[in-house]
């Protein structure tokens, strides 16, 4: 019976956010008809928001599930997409713009796995350091080629065909199920997750963390690839603050979405996805129900306090007496 | 360890940054430090960094990443100076006024940030982004988004940055402080237990809710007197930093408390994140000669690249002794 019981409650903890995502879609499409505006035009908004946030965030849950974190995706894919506008503007190529977004953005992570495996740095550093480097060089480029405010970009007509829900579903559920197959159905998931939840057990048994931390950033910098190119689809044009914010609301997607920052076995692949767009959700709420420019902090903490509920409710079955850290 | 090794291990580094940092100045023709007005942005600054380094080692070192420095800075600074400003108006003695309500609310946000904390038990890291996420979205409410400028333009703040001399009595004050709370009281001991054996330190009664909140504490009066020399020096608060951006603050204290804590094998750790704060502050003074062909951007790759640089020595310094000591044999047979 108390099995049942307890069987029951993890269910429930393990569908809340799936729930949560729900509610919050209804709530949404509720607060927008009652606004009196286009709901059409609001989802498609919600969707071009949430798709980049996703793609980047289901790469980068190969790095979570390690136990470790890269806060310099956001960089990374504002890195990308700037060299991907500059290899347009100097070739025309569009297929070679797409190759260079994806071999930057993959270079990039690579680049932070390699430095921090054969110099053993801790990853999370060389990400750090990555965040600085990335930031300046393409602020450095931008501002050079076309000013602070004005930026660079590529012609609107060269992605306009490809700015629409279907090809953009298409790519995002590519993408995912490319990530569910190698994450759920292959080793390399069950490594990962093993590695993650006790990486000096994994190491006695021979499992080489080097090589599944590789693997681990070459998924994210995929990802990263992918969201670089969904931001020029939707906006042709690179500024210093594309993307700023996606390092960060990664972790704030992850978290939403189920999965705990610290990585093993109770890593989902789906916990960004589902994350992503129920962040995006509850700000877009917030900023209908408090109008005007003032409310952008409220909508904030009201934000943040929902986080840590949501946080607080999945966590609970998982206390333990020590404090975590 | 003989104290001639200890006393060259601690000056090591700085005594070198300062020599190669002061030739490169003297090959363009200047100094790194070439007025009592840059002699006076040289100490404030180091205050800055030796402050920030302090208040992100107390928690990281106990394996709790905390993002919320920054936003606790920023949101202490716009306390202190509405207050401040409200009671005297930026007339004489505000500077200290503010400093006092700057690193009063600092505290309390700490003790905050601390009590999430440990009601909630979940990991810090998660803690800390719902908490920067908070502190940003009040830190917004209470500014409108804007610059808070008039509140900390006044003679009494220009003043208080205006000489080396309250910069350094900070400095000095704080470094006390600190060792004296982490080296010489329960306190401290019990700090320094839980940090290198949480569950064995937990059993053998140590109460470790406490000492987390306390070092939360400790931590958000260390970044109410950032947000106070901060504002100072810049003249403005920027109340507009919405989505994170109140976090590159502590990005600049990692390679101080990396070098710092090398440092303090030497001496005290402490006194580790002093010195270097000194390098940190020098290297600053240098890119402010060159500012005119070092741009910000540059700037920022260079400090990155010096913080990978530092890492690969530490993590990999028992290889490249083994590896000198091989060759230097070999040289001698």
């Amino acid at each position: 019976m108390e099995a049942g019981s307890e069987k029951t409650k993890q269910l429930l903890i393990t569908l809340l956010p799936v729930l949560a995502l729900a509610v919050l879609f209804i709530l949404f499409c509720t607060f927008v008809k009652a606004k009196g505006y286009r709901l059409d035009i609001y989802l498609k908004t919600i969707f071009n928001q949430g798709v980049v946030l996703a793609v980047v965030a289901t790469g980068a849950i190969f790095i979570y599930t390690l136990g470790s974190f890269d806060i310099s995706l956001g960089a990374a894919t504002l890195f990308a997409a700037t060299v991907g506008v500059l290899t347009y503007n100097a070739t025309e190529n569009f297929p070679l713009m797409i190759l260079a977004i994806f071999g930057t953005a993959v270079a990039c992570s690579l680049f932070s796995s390699i430095l921090a495996s054969a110099f053993h740095i801790p990853a999370f550093v060389t990400t750090v350091a990555m965040l600085s480097v990335l930031s300046a060089v393409s602020a450095q480029i931008i501002t050079t080629k076309g000013g602070a405010l004005g930026g660079i970009g590529i012609p609107k007509t060269l992605v306009k065909p490809l700015d629409n829900p279907p090809f953009k579903i298409t790519l995002l559920a590519i993408f995912f199920l490319v990530c569910f197959f190698v994450f759920q159905l292959t080793k390399i998931g069950r490594r990962q997750k093993f590695i993650g939840g006790n990486p000096v057990c994994a190491r006695l048994t021979g499992i080489p963390y080097n090589k599944y931390a590789i693997i681990a950033f070459t998924m994210a910098g995929i990802g990263v690839g992918l969201g670089a190119f969904l931001t020029l689809v939707y906006t042709p044009s690179v500024t210093t603050t594309t993307a700023s914010g996606i390092g960060m609301n990664i972790f704030v997607a992850i978290v939403f979405g189920g999965m705990p920052i610290s990585g093993g076995a109770r890593s989902r692949i789906h916990a960004a996805l589902i994350g992503g767009f129920s962040y995006i959700l509850l700000n877009n709420i917030l900023e209908l129900a408090l109008e005007g420019s003032s409310a952008y902090g409220i909508t904030q903490i009201v934000s943040a306090v929902f986080f840590l509920a949501v946080v607080c409710v999945t966590s609970m079955n998982y206390r333990t007496d020590l404090l975590p850290r | 360890m003989s104290i001639r090794r200890k006393v060259i291990g601690t000056l090591a580094i700085p005594v070198i940054v300062g020599v190669i940092l002061e030739a490169i100045c003297l090959a363009h023709g200047q100094n790194v430090i070439t007025n009592m007005k840059s002699f006076n942005n040289f100490v404030v600054y180091t205050a800055i960094v030796m402050i920030t380094t302090m208040a992100l080692s107390i928690n990281l070192n106990s394996g709790r990443f905390d993002f919320s420095l920054g936003s606790m800075a920023a949101l202490s600074a716009v306390i202190g100076a509405k207050i401040s400003y409200a009671l005297l108006g930026g007339g004489s003695g505000s500077a200290y006024l503010m400093l006092a309500i700057t690193i009063a609310s600092g505290a309390l946000l700490g003790l905050a940030s601390g009590c999430v904390y440990v009601i909630l038990r979940i990991p810090p890291i998660i803690t800390s982004l719902g908490v920067t996420l908070i502190y940003e979205g009040v830190l917004y409410t209470i500014t409108g988004g804007k610059y808070v400028m008039t509140e900390v333009q006044n003679v009494s703040m220009s003043g208080f940055v205006g000489t080396w001399i309250h910069a350094a009595v900070l400095i000095l004050l704080i470094v006390v402080f600190v060792i004296f709370l982490f080296d010489h009281t329960r306190f401290g001991y019990n700090y320094n237990a839980l940090r290198s054996g949480q569950k064995v330190a937990v059993n053998t009664g140590i109460r470790e809710v406490p000492n987390a909140v306390g070092c939360y504490v400790v931590c958000g009066a260390l970044m109410g007197i950032v947000g106070f020399l901060n504002a100072a020096r810049n003249t403005n608060i920027n109340g507009g930093q919405l989505n994170f951006g109140s976090i590159a603050i502590m990005f600049t204290a990692f390679l101080p408390m990396f070098i710092g804590s090398y440092i303090g094998r030497f001496s005290n750790d402490k006194l580790g994140y002093l010195l270097a704060a000194v390098c940190m502050s020098l290297l600053n003074s240098t890119f402010a000669v060159f500012s005119n062909s070092i741009t910000a951007s540059v700037q920022s790759i260079i400090n990155a690249v010096l913080l990978v640089v530092f890492l690969i020595y530490l993590n990999n310094e028992d290889l490249l002794t083994r590896l000198f000591v091989t060759r230097g044999k070999q040289a001698g047979a």
